[in-house]
């Protein structure tokens, strides 16, 4: 259901740039995940120099939905779902920073493994990728739709890509005893696979600022009930 | 670079308690005024329909609305301040104040007047000197001790955070004091008869943003003595001031509660609209 408009058209005005802005970084930290993954799959460098150099406009972004987001507190002083949409977007902004982060340091560390031979280790990673972009869109999903069921539904989810890291890292580990000459090829996997964990967990920040900011309910740090 | 964990005035003895909005701050309050199911007329016109509410003790109440909405019909009720309009009556429902109708046919409405003093939105000082506008109240009520009145004039007028400004010059008449002055005056006169409410009707809206933030620390100082209920055309004045509010549309309470719920979570569409300025 719309909501009825602000009497204040300025007020909507700003709520819409706000949330548009938060779409577009989303949109591009999305690009930028992208970008590095194909990076790595494809052996392909200059992908990754592209996923690294796409950082510093969402960078930008995050610095102007901050200021938008406090200019509205001012200027207007929101309250209810309207202050709630307002402080979910500057924490959601700061997340997706974040996974942006994540993105260049996958795509720095791809760079180096494409100046080796391949390693088919690198399959452990695949389940990783969909795992973690999967909660990301479906992130983006419950907030732009509210959908608080949503949301909830991608804090378990995160429990599956950490098992997953956990058994990709031990496998690594494995591999780095019985092929040493490969040790930097394997270290370089683990920290992606490590990378890709984080986005899982900036994405479950994502879906519960979602949940707070269509429902008022703060569903962070509660006890695990099973993984889907 | 000496470590925080050896720094223990630094660091909280607990950890802060996870704030429930929807509960008192305090666990000990208790009803001081209750509403229940009140109809109000002015002649034929039917103004609040069917209200029922309860403010805490020591507490404030805040009653935010459209204009038009009751809410000054219904702080006026609260000290029987409607019996002085020609045609204004209850119709239905009664207000219980710590227990007692304060509607009923043997009640003493000067005393009721005495315990739920009011502050107006137009400031009203005697046009007599400061010390007056505090005496008069303790005169009327018999008091004729000097040294006694000297000292009720003190204590409430530090109460109104207004001492330190007039002590000088007590003689002085009351319309000379600016209009934040004047406010905190008729706060202290309310207070110098030792009240148990204080209704403040718009108590800020002729006040510049610095008196007003006087007004509104005052407030929060009397809050632990008295119950005191506000109305306020402004919205971040209730958030900023009260522990409860109850919005009202068109003569009926549409949501009570804990002023942080109704702020963060409204749970009546209407409220939400209202507040959010989508309405009203």
């Amino acid at each position: 259901m719309i909501a009825p408009k602000h009497i204040l058209g300025t007020f909507d005005e700003a709520l819409a740039s706000l949330r548009n802005n938060v779409l577009m970084m989303a949109g591009l930290t999305e690009r930028s995940l992208d970008r590095a993954m194909k990076g790595l799959f494809q052996r392909d460098d200059n992908l990754c120099a592209t996923a690294i150099a796409d950082d510093e406009e969402i960078d930008q972004l995050e610095k102007q939905i901050d200021k938008d987001g406090v200019d509205i507190l001012l200027r207007f002083q929101p309250v209810a779902s309207d202050l709630r949409r307002v402080v979910s977007a500057m924490k959601l902004s700061s997340n997706l920073e974040r996974m942006a982060d994540q993105a260049t340091n996958i795509a720095r560390r791809a760079r180096k493994l494409n100046h080796h031979p391949p390693l088919p280790e690198m399959e452990l990673i695949v389940p990783m990728h969909e795992q973690a972009i999967s909660m990301f869109k479906d992130s983006i999903d419950a907030y732009v739709r509210e959908d608080v069921e949503l949301g909830r539904a991608i804090v378990p989810r995160d429990e599956k890509l950490d098992e997953l890291n956990r058994v990709a890292s031990r496998r690594l580990i494995q591999r780095m005893a019985e092929d040493p000459d490969q040790l930097r090829g394997y270290l370089n996997l683990m920290f992606i696979g490590r990378h890709l964990e984080r986005v899982g967990d900036h994405a479950t920040n994502i879906a519960e600022d979602a949940v707070y900011a269509a429902a008022a309910e703060d569903i962070r740090h509660q006890p695990f009930v099973g993984a889907t | 670079m000496v470590s925080l964990l050896k720094m223990p005035e630094i660091l909280p003895r607990e950890l802060p308690r996870q704030s429930d909005p929807a509960a008192p701050e305090e666990a000990t309050k208790t009803m001081m005024i209750d509403v229940c199911d009140l109809d109000f007329n002015y002649g034929e016109h039917r103004v609040l329909h069917d209200v029922s509410l309860q403010m805490q003790s020591r507490a404030v109440t805040a009653f935010i609305g459209p204009s038009g909405c009751g809410k000054t019909t219904l702080l006026r009720c609260i000290n029987r301040m409607n019996d002085l309009i020609e045609n204004a009556h209850i119709t239905g429902g009664a207000i219980h104040l710590d227990g007692t109708d304060i509607n009923a046919p043997d009640l003493d409405v000067v005393d009721l007047r005495r315990r739920v003093g009011m502050v107006f939105q137009k400031s009203n000082p005697f046009p007599k000197s400061i010390y007056e506008n505090i005496s008069y109240g303790l005169r009327i009520a018999g008091v004729t001790k000097r040294s006694r009145i000297d000292e009720a004039v003190e204590k409430s007028l530090r109460a109104a955070a207004l001492w330190d400004e007039v002590k000088d010059r007590l003689e002085k008449n009351a319309l000379g004091l600016s209009g934040g002055q004047q406010q905190r005056l008729c706060i202290a006169r309310a207070l110098a008869v030792e009240p148990e409410v204080v209704l403040m009707d718009e108590p800020c809206s002729a006040l510049d943003p610095i008196a007003t933030a006087k007004i509104e620390e005052l407030i929060h100082q009397l809050r632990t003595q008295y119950t005191i209920v506000i109305v306020t055309h402004n919205m971040q004045q209730a958030g900023r001031v009260s522990d409860y509010t109850g919005f009202f549309y068109l003569g009926r309470l549409i949501e009570f509660g804990s002023t942080t719920k109704i702020f963060t979570n409204p749970g009546q569409k209407q409220t939400e609209d209202y507040i959010t300025g989508r309405f009203g």
